[in-house]
């Protein structure tokens, strides 16, 4: 199938291309940018990302992790310190506490590599070190007998130009 | 609708005419390129410095701890005092990049990478102060929870314990803030790097393409950790206070040391970001990036925080009168008037005193004058704890056990390799890591393009 490939100078530009595209049924397109842009992000799909489950799982992990080890290990052998119970919460909580931070975070990077599909080896054929400068793209992958409206749609929000880069 | 004619086709597969690269790139990516001959000095100089600072430490190994100069009672000397200094100066970074992230205080984004890696080496500094302050390193292990032959574990209730935690959970998150932040820039980086680099970068930005997907998931990871991280570095220092407050040493047993110790943490590691970070923006003519805006903002904290630790040194007094325990008023007065005068008035000076030119704008703008300011607070800093951990345990309640401790040569040695391995890893990261968070500052100057262009924004 053909890609097109439009290259856009504002993001604002990139958001209304693809709302547009996606509107009128040509789904299977990427946009690259250069810097985060919610509203780029957002018209190509509207759904929060999914990374927020990995921290909470991690976060809630880490906390009963914290308590757990902490008042098993000291029934486990028991040594009396200080008078004090061998299970005590207010001590334990500072490693509760710690261990969400700690766990919440690695899944955090766990979830930032499984949704945001890192890392890849694959680079893809529209990519170009332009989109690491200051340049959007938006590519979109058609049938044949779409590349000119695909083509006009691009053109028509403020492409600075249109490329094929799979016939 | 019929495929477009052929010709039509090939002109659109021709390629582009190129374009001249973004002007951000070049200017930061150009602070990696080629190293001056004093670059080669500096790096030398710190790497000797820290062979020799290891060759004290193999020594100490050897002979024992008593090369430092402790002297009944006084047991921790300047390892513990620079661990805790080390540690205060990493709070800016994350500072930097997840409270004022959430604040969404938009002049960070200059300082924010240099902060960061700040924050890493300085934690990286502190921890080796915890292997270097033990009597037997070869024990050190002792200090996490894992299945032994002598089916023992760790103390939980001891604020060792959770030292032990918060600082390797903090060396972690930091890391991991680090790295998930860069990860953009060393793909821009990647795309135009040659050789070895572009190996390396290639490797490091794990194919990062800018694709809404990438973005989506990375602004929403950098959201969380930063969510993640504010209550982290409130906690840090809150906790390494709690290794003093929870002991019953005069001078050490308040409930005031959290903040304190969070307050004095952040004007510390504003005071470094600004030592590192003018001779940087100077050498490299980065003025356009770390603009004096930025330098008067990060002097505002500096100000903000110094009045939160006069305030606390002047409770501490306070409380110590006001208290009525023989003991805790004689470790106070003791501190201003007995053998560790000059330290402790070195630190009010530099902490609560001479901060207080920042009130005036003319002062904020002056960049030399700042710079000298944040040398002062650094000194000044590392003596608060000096003074708060000495002069604390060598006036414990019986006098007859009283003692005066005088650093070692050897301790001050290793003090020094201290700065020297801080400023090691910090010179190579100048020169393998763009020290500007480049995507964030695009995102800025393509913002107010399109607002010159009159974009839907």
């Amino acid at each position: 199938m053909p890609t097109l490939l439009g290259v856009y100078e504002r993001p604002d530009q990139v958001a209304e291309v693809a709302t547009r595209l996606r509107a009128r049924g040509y789904t299977d397109l990427e946009t690259y940018s250069p810097a985060p842009f919610a509203e780029v992000d957002d018209a190509v799909d509207e759904k929060p990302s999914r990374v927020r489950v990995f921290t909470l799982i991690g976060g809630l992990t880490g906390v009963v992790t914290g308590y757990a080890m902490t008042i098993w290990m000291a029934n486990d052998w028991p040594i009396m310190l200080g008078g004090k119970p061998f299970s005590s919460i207010p001590p334990y909580t500072i490693i509760g506490f710690e261990l969400t931070i700690l766990f919440g975070g690695l899944l955090t990077v766990l979830g930032l590599f499984l949704v945001g599909g890192l890392p890849s080896l694959h680079r893809d054929k529209a990519y170009s070190p332009r989109f690491s400068a200051e340049e959007f793209g938006v590519a979109v992958r058609c049938q044949d007998r779409d590349v000119s409206e695909v083509d006009a749609l691009l053109r028509g929000h403020g492409a600075e130009e249109v490329s094929l880069v799979e016939a | 609708m019929t495929p477009p004619p052929p010709e039509a086709v090939a002109a659109m597969i021709r390629p582009a005419p190129r374009r001249p690269d973004s002007r951000i790139n070049r200017d930061i990516l150009s602070v990696m390129e080629g190293a001056s001959l004093g670059y080669w000095v500096l790096l030398a100089s710190a790497v000797l410095m820290v062979h020799v600072a290891g060759a004290i430490w193999i020594y100490q190994v050897y002979e024992g701890l008593g090369i430092a100069g402790y002297v009944h009672p006084v047991f921790w000397g300047v390892y513990i005092v620079t661990f805790v200094f080390w540690v205060g100066i990493a709070h800016a970074g994350t500072l930097i990049s997840a409270i004022l992230y959430l604040f969404r205080a938009k002049w960070r984004n200059a300082i924010n990478r240099s902060a960061e890696a700040m924050t890493v080496f300085a934690v990286l500094t502190a921890a080796q102060f915890l292997g270097i302050h033990v009597g037997r390193i070869w024990k050190s292990y002792f200090i996490l929870p894992y299945p032994n032959q002598r089916a023992l574990w760790v103390n939980f209730k001891s604020p060792l314990l959770w030292d032990t935690f918060a600082i390797s959970t903090y060396a972690t998150i930091s890391a991991v803030f680090l790295y998930i932040g860069m990860i953009p820039d060393l793909a821009i980086a990647r795309d135009r790097a040659v050789g070895w680099r572009k190996v390396l970068y290639g490797a490091l930005a794990l194919g990062w393409q800018g694709t809404s997907r990438h973005w989506k998931a990375h602004t929403r990871s950098v959201l969380h950790l930063s969510g993640l991280a504010t209550p982290l570095v409130l906690s840090v220092h809150s906790v390494v206070s709690w290794d003093f407050a929870m002991a019953l040493v005069p001078g050490w047993h308040t409930t005031i040391f959290g903040p304190y110790f969070v307050a004095g943490a952040i004007f510390s590691g504003f005071a470094m970001v600004l030592t590192m970070m003018i001779p940087v923006r100077r050498i490299f003519g980065l003025e356009e990036y770390i603009t004096d805006y930025h330098l008067e903002n990060m002097s505002r904290f500096l100000l903000l925080t110094s009045i939160i630790v006069g305030y606390a040194y002047a409770s501490e007094y306070f409380m110590a009168w006001y208290s009525g325990v023989e003991a805790e008023q004689t470790s106070f007065w003791m501190r201003a008037f007995g053998p560790y005068w000059i330290s402790t008035w070195i630190m009010i000076l530099c902490n609560a005193v001479f901060p207080q030119i920042l009130w005036f704008k003319r002062v904020r703008t002056h960049v030399p004058t700042l710079f000298v300011l944040s040398v002062l607070v650094n000194v000044g800093m590392w003596f608060e704890r000096y003074v708060i951990i000495i002069t604390g345990l060598s006036r414990e309640y019986n006098p007859s056990t009283w003692g005066i401790y005088t650093p070692s040569w050897y301790e001050l040695g290793i003090l020094a390799g201290s700065f020297a391995f801080f400023s090691m890893f910090f010179l190579v990261f100048l020169k393998l890591f763009p020290v500007i968070a480049i995507a964030e500052m695009k995102e800025l100057a393509i913002h107010e393009k399109a607002h010159r262009q009159g974009g839907a924004h």
